[in-house]
């Protein structure tokens, strides 16, 4: 009987290749992915690039981006936090509404109870052991309530309180203080993911928490302090809105929960966790700011716009997800 | 002689590095019972997975009745009528016995589209029968004991293959018998004469004495090849194990010139060490610089005491103690901040963060020393993870490089690298060379002497007997839960594993 090949015939080359073209850092596509939405847009209206225009990108941008900083460090860490959206609707009215009463006070205390609100969906995942998906969506509907409780309607800051929202609203040196604010917020962030322990554990545990835990890191405590980092961002950005719209609106936050997720995986961190960053978050969310404004200057359709964004992510998302660590997709 | 129902002849199969099978050939005809050997790592299971098409070879041919044959799955290998038993079982916890038996198979039961319970009732009766399973047929095989479960599945196979009218189909029970009793093992036995009647059995077992006692015939395998085939009539345990283990034993191999004698100090004492359905009391000390080997069969109790001893389990009693200090127990955090490092034994989902560079997990455990003004310094991260990568001789195209793209072997390498650049005094390792090719062998095995050197003491277990007893001072058996002897490894003066196996089963 002659020897005879049997079974599928692939050769360990092949499986070699795929594995390294899956190993393309993220960042290149979207990087890649703004500039082919930028030249588009210019070319479908040369007002794209104008500095009215590139300025009103901006500011939708920065919103975004502060709260997707937080958003990417509860998906890096392989969570999720559906929260952000209830939170930034709540320390909205919550700040407006203090400013009448302790005036420039408010600011600290609302970035406080934003951080308060982010260790407490820690200690849920890390004490009461709910998955971060349910906690966060439980934690989010409570904070929504709140926030409709303190003010059922949108409210106006009174002028007497204008110039403290200078601090957001102003400039200084030429630049605008919400880019200043932005600026410092993107730094921190990289700040403590690059060069602190705890940042660098947070990709360890979305890497392989099986590994960190067994390597002897403190899993509870990185998990509660990456959602305090996300209460924080979630806070801040919230703050920042309020100031630039002059008033506090409890249902604000309700776009910003998936928006917030969107800008993080569009930039390429991936959804699994592990991998990706702040620069990432930055490109997500002018990625997503470009098409909100290009759709819009361009005269697409509204209602064709929901499709694009949601065919967008998908691609996004379908770059970057990683396929091994999930054994079945969810 | 009977005809043969199922051959494989030539069969190769090869991973990166590792050649699990050369050119081996297997036979099994009709009304036997079959008994497979082979140390860990011979290529049984690799062998066994080909066999029921859970993998498929690189080259070699499978006929089946006398027809070539190439299995898609083993769903596809079922319905031909070969399946196997595994030691884990696979059935579904939470349906009942009747149910598992005719998972995905109940067409044959629909009548108008629901099935017929009484049917199906009827038709488990009869397939029980041969192995005189009598429990009520609608408790869940969660709840059932791990003898019934196999009686189940073999039950199971046998009615698949009554379904696809095969005559005589081949049943392969990996390791059946460590999860039953004295009792319940003479049961499976009887059972087992009883259907050779009208199947086939392959028997894979570490149990010799079973092997010896219930098999037809013997086929023993050794590194991935045919060593030779017996009749069980004429086959005696010893000559078994010289057979598996083999003669050849290069002195240098495991590098006994660099095997340092231990300290004076005790650096790890265990003392009345015990966890419920695993091992009984067990009292023992490592001393500085020494590598103590922890052998027995699965289900013997090593891995779970070196779980305890790496902080990964809560042991029931006992204390391990750590130069003199006591540890808290099932705390990984805390024993690895006491000094207590393990090299696991699935590097991929236990030792590694594939995603990230060899650098982040080289320095993984010493972020710390590699700060300035508190925060982490690039170019000291990249220092660090250079240094231990010339010292443990990690080949990678540089220390920015993602681990998964690194050989098995390498990956292994940085594994170690990373706690050896901790201060650990004291380190677990579970099967430290598994899946490694023969170089990368040799460099672990070389890591392992300078961290013997350098006074950190060791507890591991190896793939096989012959590493256990190269790299060890002193070796301890285990067997069913408790510590049944103490062997001392001199270099040059080494026990021969036949010595050892005996201890062992």
């Amino acid at each position: 009987m002659g020897v005879k090949r049997i079974g599928p015939a692939r050769s360990q080359e092949t499986t070699a290749i795929r594995r390294k073209r899956a190993r393309i850092p993220a960042i290149y596509f979207s990087v890649t992915l703004l500039v082919v939405l930028v030249c588009l847009f210019t070319a479908g209206n040369r007002n794209f690039l104008s500095a009215y225009n590139l300025n009103t990108i901006a500011s939708y941008a920065a919103i975004l981006l502060v709260v997707g900083l937080g958003q990417m460090n509860t998906i890096l860490i392989g969570g999720i936090d559906l929260s952000v959206g209830g939170l930034m609707s709540f320390i909205s009215v919550v700040f407006i509404v203090s400013l009448k009463a302790i005036g420039v006070w408010a600011f600290p205390l609302c970035i406080v109870a934003a951080l308060v609100a982010g260790y407490l969906n820690g200690i849920i995942l890390t004490r009461i052991k709910i998955p971060s998906f349910i906690a966060t969506l439980g934690t989010g509907g409570i904070l929504t309530s709140l926030a409709l409780l303190v003010s059922p309607l949108p409210v106006d800051v009174p002028a007497s309180t204008y110039g403290l929202l200078e601090i957001v609203n102003g400039t200084t040196l030429g630049i605008s203080n919400l880019l200043l604010l932005t600026l410092v917020t993107f730094a921190l962030y990289y700040v403590i993911l690059r060069f602190t322990s705890v940042g660098r554990n947070i990709y360890y545990i979305g890497s392989n928490i099986k590994m960190s835990w067994m390597s002897g890191i403190d899993i509870i405590g990185t998990r509660n302090f990456a959602f305090v980092l996300s209460g924080l961002g979630a806070g801040i950005a919230a703050i920042m809105q309020s100031c630039s719209q002059y008033g506090g609106d409890p249902t604000l936050g309700k776009v910003y929960i998936l928006q917030s997720i969107a800008a993080v995986v569009v930039g390429g961190t991936a959804l699994t966790g592990g991998t990706g960053g702040a620069i990432n978050t930055v490109i997500g969310a002018l990625i997503l700011a470009v098409m909100e404004n290009g759709m819009n200057v361009v005269g697409v359709d509204a209602y064709f716009q929901q499709s694009i964004l949601g065919f967008v992510i998908i691609i996004s998302v379908a770059l970057t997800f990683d396929r091994g660590k999930t054994a079945t997709i969810k | 002689m009977s005809a043969p129902v199922l051959e494989l002849r030539r069969i190769t199969k090869s991973y990166p590095g590792v050649v699990a099978l050369d050119a081996v050939n297997f036979t099994v005809y009709e009304n036997e019972i079959v008994g497979l050997v082979g140390e860990n790592g011979a290529g049984k299971s690799t062998l066994m997975k080909i066999l029921i098409g859970l993998i498929q070879p690189d080259d070699g041919s499978y006929s089946l009745r006398g027809e070539p044959v190439a299995l898609r799955d083993p769903e596809n290998a079922a319905r031909l009528g070969v399946g196997m038993v595994f030691q884990e079982g696979s059935l579904v916890p939470n349906l009942s016995i009747m149910e598992n038996l005719f998972l995905c198979h109940e067409i044959g039961f629909q009548r108008f589209g629901f099935l017929s319970k009484r049917a199906m009732r009827e038709a488990a009766y009869s397939a029980l029968a041969p192995v005189k399973v009598g429990s009520d047929l609608n408790i869940p095989i969660a709840d059932t004991t791990p003898a019934v479960r196999q009686m189940v599945e073999i039950a199971r196979l046998l009615w698949l293959s009554k379904l696809y009218n095969h005559k005589n189909p081949i049943l392969i029970l990996d390791e059946p018998t460590t999860v039953l009793t004295e009792n319940e093992r003479e049961t499976l036995f009887l059972i087992l004469e009883e259907i050779k009647s009208q199947a086939s059995i392959v028997l894979i077992s570490h149990r010799l004495q079973e092997i010896v006692q219930n098999s037809d015939r013997i086929v023993i395998l050794k590194d991935g090849k045919n060593v030779t085939e017996l009749r069980a009539e004429r086959a005696s345990i010893s000559d078994i194990e010289n057979l598996m283990v083999g003669h050849s034993f290069e002195a240098d191999r495991y590098r006994e010139d660099e095997q340092v004698e231990p300290g004076r100090e005790t650096v790890l004492k265990v003392q009345k060490l015990s966890r419920r359905g695993a091992f009984q009391p067990i009292d023992f000390s490592v001393r500085r610089g020494e590598i103590v080997s922890l052998v027995g069969l699965v289900g013997s109790g090593k891995e779970e005491v070196c779980r305890c001893i790496a902080g990964l389990d809560k042991p029931d009693s006992g204390s391990i103690t750590l130069d003199g200090k006591k540890l808290p127990s099932g705390s990984p955090s805390e024993t690895v901040h006491s000094g207590i490092g393990n090299i696991p034994i699935d590097r991929r989902s236990e030792g590694l963060a594939l995603g990230m560079t060899v650098a982040e997990n080289v320095n993984l455990l010493v972020l710390d020393r590699l700060k300035v003004a508190g925060f982490i310094s690039p170019a000291r991260e990249k220092s660090n993870a250079v240094r231990w990568m010339e010292e443990c001789r990690i080949k990678s195209p540089s220390s920015s490089t993602i681990c998964a793209n690194l050989s098995g072997g390498n990956q292994q390498k940085t594994v170690i690298a990373k706690w050896l650049s901790s201060q650990i005094k004291f380190l677990v390792l579970d099967h430290p060379t598994r899946g490694v090719d023969v170089g990368a062998k040799e460099e672990i095995y070389r890591l392992i002497r300078k961290l013997a050197d350098d006074g950190i003491g060791m507890i591991i277990m190896c793939d096989t007997l012959e590493e256990d007893i190269g790299l060890c001072s002193r070796m301890l058996i285990m067997r069913d839960g408790r510590l049944v002897g103490e062997v001392t490894c001199p270099p040059y003066k080494k026990p021969s594993p036949s010595e050892i196996i005996g201890l062992i089963v």
